[in-house]
């Protein structure tokens, strides 16, 4: 068992008869499972995986530090919902100002004047930067807001942005400036 | 049906004043709105909004590449959960 063990993917239902599997894969891009190495499931297995087509994959389990390739169903069919995870320290190391997000989570968050805050909850990104979940608290992941993150210590820094608050006014519909300016 | 050019992109007037005034404050502040169905426009690139998703505010650190779209697009209203594996954030 990994000491901080990484969930990267499950492996599936068979495919076939030739002892491939359907893989669902949690990393970024999916075709990087397969790259880290000997994937543990947890219970003292290590697997390791060659894709064969998108989303299915070959599986081999190492014994003795040699894989034994799964080469029919029935085998195929006794792995499915094997987790297979990683250890941490496996992960490359990211680029600068980048964070794994399974680094950022729990990490304790410390106000400027040094009082704690709370600790990260979850790591917001839908298109428009990331952002952290504090308790009640969401701050955009900028170095204006997070001045400070110390992964090996276990805490950031927050100095939370002012608020503006825009109240929607009765009704004030307005053309955009250039759309204005045309008529 | 797409909106007709002519009447040129929607936006709620008054956040056209907030950003302004945003700007002007120079400050390290979130505009909170409500007003998901805003056109982002140029003038608010480099700014930071907090769009309301029916529960909480996310923050939406607005580029060159989001103009056109809309506030409501970078706030999902629905929660995903998914694992993170190997996934990254960049500090902004």
């Amino acid at each position: 068992m990994p000491e901080r063990p990484i969930l990267l993917g499950v492996i599936g239902r068979p495919h076939g008869v030739r002892g491939f599997v359907h893989v669902t894969s949690y990393t970024a891009d999916p075709a990087d499972i397969a790259s880290y190495g000997p994937l543990a499931d947890g219970r003292g297995r290590l697997f390791r995986l060659r894709w064969q087509a998108e989303g299915v994959a070959r599986v081999a389990e190492i014994v003795d530090g040699k894989p034994v390739w799964v080469s029919n169903r029935e085998d195929a069919a006794k792995l499915t919902n094997t987790r297979l995870l990683v250890e941490r320290e496996r992960l490359p190391a990211p680029a600068e100002d980048e964070y794994y997000l399974t680094d950022l989570v729990g990490l304790a968050a410390f106000g400027p004047d040094g009082e704690e805050i709370g600790q990260v909850g979850a790591v917001h990104d839908y298109g428009a930067g990331a952002s952290l979940e504090i308790g009640p608290l969401i701050v955009p992941f900028t170095r204006e807001s997070v001045p400070e993150v110390d992964i090996k210590a276990g805490r950031l820094v927050v100095r939370p942005p002012a608020e503006m608050v825009v109240q929607p006014a009765v009704k004030t519909l307005a053309r955009a400036p250039e759309a204005e300016a045309r008529s | 049906m797409t909106r007709s050019v002519w009447k040129g992109p929607f936006v709620d007037g008054y956040l056209l004043n907030k950003a302004e005034a945003s700007r002007a404050s120079g400050r390290n502040e979130i505009i909170k709105i409500w007003s998901r169905r805003s056109t982002i426009l140029p003038q608010f690139v480099g700014l930071t909004f907090g769009v309301y998703n029916g529960h909480k505010f996310l923050p939406v650190q607005v580029n060159e590449n989001m103009v056109g779209h809309k506030f409501g697009e970078f706030s999902p209203t629905r929660t995903f959960t998914g694992h993170s594996a190997d996934k990254k954030a960049k500090r902004g």
